[in-house]
């Protein structure tokens, strides 16, 4: 049968020892790229096309879940950390376990075994994740930037740089100020987790910078239009005029 | 409440000395205003007066009683004035019988009294006024004192409380981290694994017993410094070098207790955490003008992080040195070049 070409993702050595130890034993897995950072891993993945990957979520230069986020083709993931607070938001990625770090080796194997499963045949053990799911989420703090893919580089786009988001299907669209980059995401995500302080949800469709507004203007009968320093002039429902004054207190 | 005069030799005093001096005051009235009367009028003064005296000492107990918290206004009143009657009364009474006692021109003294009648009322309420002003005044005095006290007794609790929340925790991250790489040596490298089990062990020592406020010397706040340094290293191997200057005559000042240790949290955080290039923490201590400087230095990746720091570490050290230094400490940070800095000024002799 053909190996399981596997690549582990971690910024500390002794925990890809590990990794790399529990492995030894298991014949149907082969190693084929060891990583230190997001960047490297990103790389790595894009190109071997690996079956199964082993990713630490605190990394420099890229974060394991932001990681996942630009990934076109998924190989089949455990998340690996040291910390919960990221557990949930692994399994929104379709991980198909994760491991909090230092974790004994059955627990390792079952989650192996999980992806060798999945890998295999296709199904999915999805207990563990339902189990999370219940779990009350813990609140997030905000986010500080957008990675973005276009071609084959990964931009690190920093919150302040963000105009607007506009929804689009399945996708958002960002306006920066250096351009524009679609990603797959929902608004909600967004609504959830750019800093409120900054950020006004004025449309179903439209999540605005406030600092970008110049002026906002009727239209229609009771609807308004909010004009941006670029010109670029976007619907305010009413519900959004609402949120509006509460944040600029108008 | 204890008496505020029989329990003090000074007041004690001052007590009688005023009563001598209302005691000739009222004898140079009456023999200015009933010279004749000169031989009746000093001993009636002073016999009154020491018997005045002795009613006002004990009126201390009704005024300390009358005086308990939520007593109405109206009935505080209507009690002094209802004690106040009863001690002119009986003083008068008492005074007039002892006199006619002991005085043989008994005739002469009816005449007197009844000449002096209506200045003695008059003597005596002035004199039930001074003592009920005196008691009163008294008893505010000990209240203000004593609500001082509580107010400061609870403005320590309140300083201790939030000292006690602001000494850093130890960060979950770095624990479950740790031992994971523990757990990896233990297979790769047994030596190195126990060498970092007993790191931890001493660090979590120092860490967990320092819960009471009591000042560390610099040395040994360094000492547990490295032990948490040498555990990251571990982690991270060569991406994390660190490097001390530190003036051997600085050593012995005391600070707070684990005060420096979210500075270095935060250049492992931003500089190690962040970048792939090798991060440098740069340690400087040194002596100006009786002040320690403490500098500490670590290179970071200038690009957008993933979470922007909360800045709770840094606040939480200003706020601790706030509180225990006032404004004889100060810290400053800032960012260049790739380069960001803390500077902390602690006068040496503080505690």
């Amino acid at each position: 049968m053909k190996k399981i070409r596997t690549v582990i993702i971690d910024d500390e050595a002794p925990a890809r020892e590990i990794i790399k130890h529990y492995l030894k034993d298991l014949d149907s897995i082969e190693i084929i790229a060891e990583c230190a950072d997001g960047f490297c891993g990103l790389k790595s993945i894009s190109f071997m096309k690996p079956d199964l990957v082993f990713l630490d979520i605190q990394m420099p230069r890229l974060t394991g879940i932001e990681l996942v986020e630009v990934l076109t083709e998924k190989p089949v993931i455990i998340f690996i950390t040291a910390y919960d607070q990221f557990a949930l938001k692994a399994f929104e990625l379709n991980a198909v376990d994760y491991l909090l770090k230092p974790f004994p080796k059955i627990r390792f194997l079952d989650a192996v075994n999980k992806a060798i499963d999945k890998i295999r045949s296709g199904t999915e053990n999805l207990e563990p994740a339902n189990q999370l799911l219940a779990k009350k989420p813990e609140p997030a703090s905000p986010i500080n930037r957008v990675v973005v893919r276009k071609g084959n580089s990964i931009n690190l786009i920093p919150i302040e740089q963000i105009k607007y988001v506009e929804a689009q299907d399945d996708y958002v669209m960002i306006y920066h100020s250096s351009g524009k980059a679609l990603k797959q995401q929902t608004m909600k995500y967004y609504e959830d987790n750019l800093p409120v302080a900054d950020f006004v949800r004025i449309h179903r469709s439209y999540i605005v910078s406030v600092h970008e507004i110049n002026r906002i203007e009727p239209y229609g009968k009771d609807n308004h239009v909010a004009i941006l320093h670029s010109g670029d002039k976007l619907p305010v429902s009413r519900s959004g005029y609402k949120h509006l004054k509460e944040e600029l207190n108008f | 409440m204890k008496h505020p005069v029989l329990n003090n030799r000074v007041r004690l005093i001052v007590w009688w000395l005023v009563w001598l001096f209302l005691a000739s005051g009222q004898t140079l009235l009456f023999y200015y205003a009933f010279g004749k009367f000169a031989k009746i009028s000093i001993p009636d003064t002073i016999l009154s007066l020491i018997i005045y005296s002795g009613i006002a000492l004990s009126l201390w107990y009704p005024f300390s009683y009358f005086n308990k918290e939520g007593t109405k206004p109206i009935s505080l009143i209507t009690n002094l004035v209802a004690s106040g009657a009863i001690s002119i009364t009986l003083w008068m009474v008492l005074t007039k019988s002892i006199m006619l006692l002991v005085l043989p021109e008994q005739n002469n003294y009816r005449e007197y009294w009844d000449a002096t009648f209506p200045y003695r009322i008059g003597t005596g309420v002035f004199i039930y006024g001074l003592i009920v002003l005196s008691y009163y005044l008294f008893i505010s005095l000990i209240n203000l004192s004593e609500k001082k006290a509580k107010e400061a007794r609870l403005e320590s609790l309140v300083k201790e409380t939030e000292l006690k929340m602001l000494r850093s925790q130890i960060n979950p991250h770095f624990l479950f981290n740790s031992l994971n790489s523990v757990s990896s040596l233990t297979i790769t490298d047994p030596e190195k694994a126990r060498d970092m089990v007993i790191k931890l062990s001493e660090f979590m020592r120092y860490a967990l017993s320092k819960k009471d406020e009591q000042p560390v010397s610099l040395r040994s706040e360094f000492e547990n410094l490295k032990l948490y340094l040498d555990i990251e290293k571990v982690r991270f191997g060569d991406k994390l070098f660190t490097e001390d200057h530190i003036d051997e005559n600085c050593l012995e000042t005391k600070i707070p207790a684990m005060l420096l240790q979210p500075l270095y949290e935060n250049a492992i955080k931003h500089g190690v955490y962040e970048s792939i290039e090798l991060v440098k923490i740069i340690t400087q201590v040194k002596i100006i003008d009786g002040h320690v400087e403490i500098t500490i230095s670590n290179n970071y990746d200038s690009g957008p992080s993933s979470k922007k720091g909360t800045g709770t570490g840094l606040l939480n050290v200003a706020r601790r040195l706030e509180l225990y230094y006032g404004n004889k400490a100060s810290i400053n940070t800032t960012k260049e070049n790739g380069i960001y800095t803390v500077t902390l000024y602690i006068p040496t002799d503080y505690f």
